[in-house]
């Protein structure tokens, strides 16, 4: 094996990445403006959306004002609340979002609460429209203050204390640090977003340059040339291997400046404020876990490129293992699945779950080592694997 | 030179069972002379060359090129050998100069090498005028002398060719077939194929009528005309295949 050779492949497929287009628009144009402007694009639309429905008045109707004069009163003089008494046709407008609520009183409503009696309201509203909900809110609040006053009342008239009926008061204290809170939130998320970002970077050159050179027909000039197989494999995946590293930091660079812009997700100032806990052997230790991540993906996506016969069978073939893949990102997405000892032994599940207890500052060795060796060695399998086939003819000259 | 010995490729297909793509060939090819295998579409021309140039290994018989064995020697023979198909394709993204600078390096040839050797192919070739252009801007006839070059930069003395003109349009081919006498001269040994009656009567010294992977006749052009009594080559060939078909 001569590194020369392979830096001669791996020079010449960077090379030729840089050089298309299509990767520069998957590398640095989709993650640094696209993203951006996605994640923006969506925090705002969410929040001027939001914005817009607290502003608007909701209006209510109400059926039997005048069983709770009381109760109406008090919904009337709300800033946010428009009461409509006298409507027919409430259910209908309430469907079609006219009005945004209905609120029906029994006949004697008021009279039973004053002889100390329950009575029963009926709040409707449309849980699908976010106006109506907001009405849901405004009234329940209402109602509540109002609930409030009668239980004084009637504790009041009873000479009884109010503490009767609070035995005790539960107080509540979050004792994550903010490196944890940064930590469940970036572990929820990123793992994920870092699986999807190596596949994705890997693929299109991966299958370029196995697939691509088929189809071309330069794969016979390199196959006559003086260089082994083995060699020829190796520098294609490392290149593989390099593209896919660099978009998926990019990626998250992108990521990154889109969360840090504040109106990011929902308008939730993204994670501005939060406190990172990643120092240098964290990052060490989330390379680590990377390396045969990046290694796995780009052999495998090499293998299947060398098989395809053409570019589009290729891409046939990867589909399903992306979809394969994001199921698996997924899955590490989802809260309260733990892993057990032999699960770690799964590719991309493994490494998505260390990279999570990682960045939440948890450490288990052997979760680490586990996931290491198996990745490397399917990493390896995989690398074996693309040179075989590299060293048949009936794959090779398949038609 | 080339010596090929009962050389038999069987394929495996999942369709058709076994497919005999070449049966039991023999011939030699000599230092500065130009063989030419003379067929039809599907006559085992790509399949016998691809066995010469070390891509596919044969299922039975010998094949030597300047003595050392296509199976067991294979890094042997590429050094001796220049491979050059009308599939052949180029690096699109990559100017001329670079494409010949990686295979000059994956052909083990020094920097200094390269470049000596690569100034001496854009002059004779006539490609200083657009060796820093990339292949995607140059035209078919630019590219086919790029793909010339990069077939005959480290030397060899065995020149594999495939089909060179197919898909060339005429002015391009002749720009082929001049370089493929030019080979000649410089006493390297050329292989031929083609399926084009006129270029095997030209270029080739001794010609191999290959049909349903066997070899049918071979000869000089004289040889094969007084062997079939036949003046024309294409008549002679008719004349061979309908034998073997009868």
């Amino acid at each position: 094996m001569n590194w020369k050779n392979i830096r001669s492949i791996f020079s010449k497929e960077i090379i030729g990445a840089i050089r298309d287009k299509r990767t520069l628009i998957a590398m640095i144009i989709v993650p640094l403006v696209f993203y951006p402007l996605l994640f923006i694009g969506m925090g705002y639309f969410s929040q001027m959306g939001n914005k817009k429905s607290e502003e608007t008045v909701s209006i209510v109707a109400i059926k039997g004002e005048e069983f709770a004069l009381q109760l109406s009163k008090h919904l009337e003089n709300q800033e946010k609340i428009k009461t409509i008494t006298k409507e027919d046709n409430a259910f209908a407008k309430l469907e079609s979002g006219e009005i945004q609520a209905i609120i029906e009183i029994p006949p004697q409503f008021d009279s039973k609460i004053k002889q100390r009696e329950s009575s029963r309201l009926v709040l409707k509203h449309d849980s699908t429209e976010v106006k109506s909900r907001v009405a849901q809110k405004r009234i329940n609040l209402v109602i509540d203050e109002y609930l409030r006053e009668i239980v004084s009342q009637r504790l009041n008239d009873l000479n009884l204390d109010e503490e009767i009926i609070h035995p005790f008061v539960l107080e509540m204290e979050n004792v994550a640090s903010s490196e944890k809170v940064a930590g469940t939130f970036l572990g929820f998320l990123l793992p994920y977003l870092v699986i999807i970002l190596i596949f994705a970077g890997a693929m299109h050159t991966a299958i370029d340059i196995t697939a691509g050179e088929k189809e071309r027909g330069t794969i016979a000039t390199l196959l006559v040339s003086q260089i082994s197989r083995l060699e020829i494999v190796l520098g294609k995946c490392m290149a593989v291997m390099m593209v896919s590293f660099t978009s998926m930091i990019i990626g998250l660079f992108g990521i990154s400046i889109s969360l840090l812009s504040g109106n990011a997700i929902a308008g939730s100032g993204g994670i501005e404020g939060m406190k990172l806990g990643v120092t240098f052997s964290t990052f060490l230790l989330l390379f680590l876990i990377l390396l045969p991540l990046v290694g796995l993906t780009s052999s495998v996506l090499v293998i299947v490129g060398i098989f395809a016969r053409n570019i589009k069978e290729a891409s046939s073939y990867i589909t399903p293992i992306y979809m394969l893949t994001i199921f698996l990102g997924v899955i590490s997405i989802s809260q309260g699945i733990e892993l057990s000892g032999n699960m770690f032994l799964i590719p991309i599940l493994n490494s998505s779950f260390v990279f999570k207890e990682i960045l939440m500052g948890k450490i288990y060795w052997s979760h680490i080592i586990t996931t290491f060796s198996a990745n490397m060695i399917i990493a390896g399998i995989a690398l074996l694997g693309a040179t075989r086939l590299f060293n048949k003819e009936e794959v090779l000259f398949r038609s | 030179m080339i010596q090929v010995e009962g050389l038999t490729k069987i394929f495996h297909d999942n369709k058709r069972g076994e497919v005999i793509a070449v049966n039991n060939l023999k011939f030699n090819c000599q230092m500065g002379k130009i063989y030419g295998l003379l067929g039809p579409n599907g006559a085992g021309k790509t399949t016998t060359l691809r066995i010469l140039a070390t891509m596919m290994r044969p299922t039975v018989g010998k094949v030597k090129v300047n003595g050392f064995d296509v199976v067991r020697e294979p890094d042997e023979v590429r050094k001796q050998i220049g491979f050059l198909s009308g599939e052949t394709g180029l690096y699109d993204r990559f100017t001329p100069r670079e494409t010949l600078q990686f295979f000059g390096r994956i052909n083990r040839m020094e920097n200094e090498i390269i470049d000596k050797k690569m100034g001496e192919i854009f002059q004779a070739l006539d490609m200083e005028n657009f060796k820093d252009v990339r292949v995607d801007k140059l035209s078919t006839g630019m590219k086919q002398k790029l793909s010339i070059a990069r077939c005959i930069l480290h030397d060899p003395s065995v020149l594999i060719l495939d089909e060179p003109t197919v898909g060339l349009d005429i002015i391009t081919a002749r720009t082929v077939t001049n370089y493929v006498e030019s080979f000649k001269k410089q006493g390297k040994c050329v292989i031929y194929s083609t399926h084009i009656m006129r270029e095997a009567e030209k270029l080739c010294d001794v010609i191999g009528i290959i049909h349903h992977g066997k070899l049918l006749a071979q000869g000089t052009l004289k040889e094969l005309k007084k062997y079939s009594s036949l003046e024309d080559l294409e008549e002679i060939f008719f004349e061979l295949i309908g034998r073997e078909n009868s």
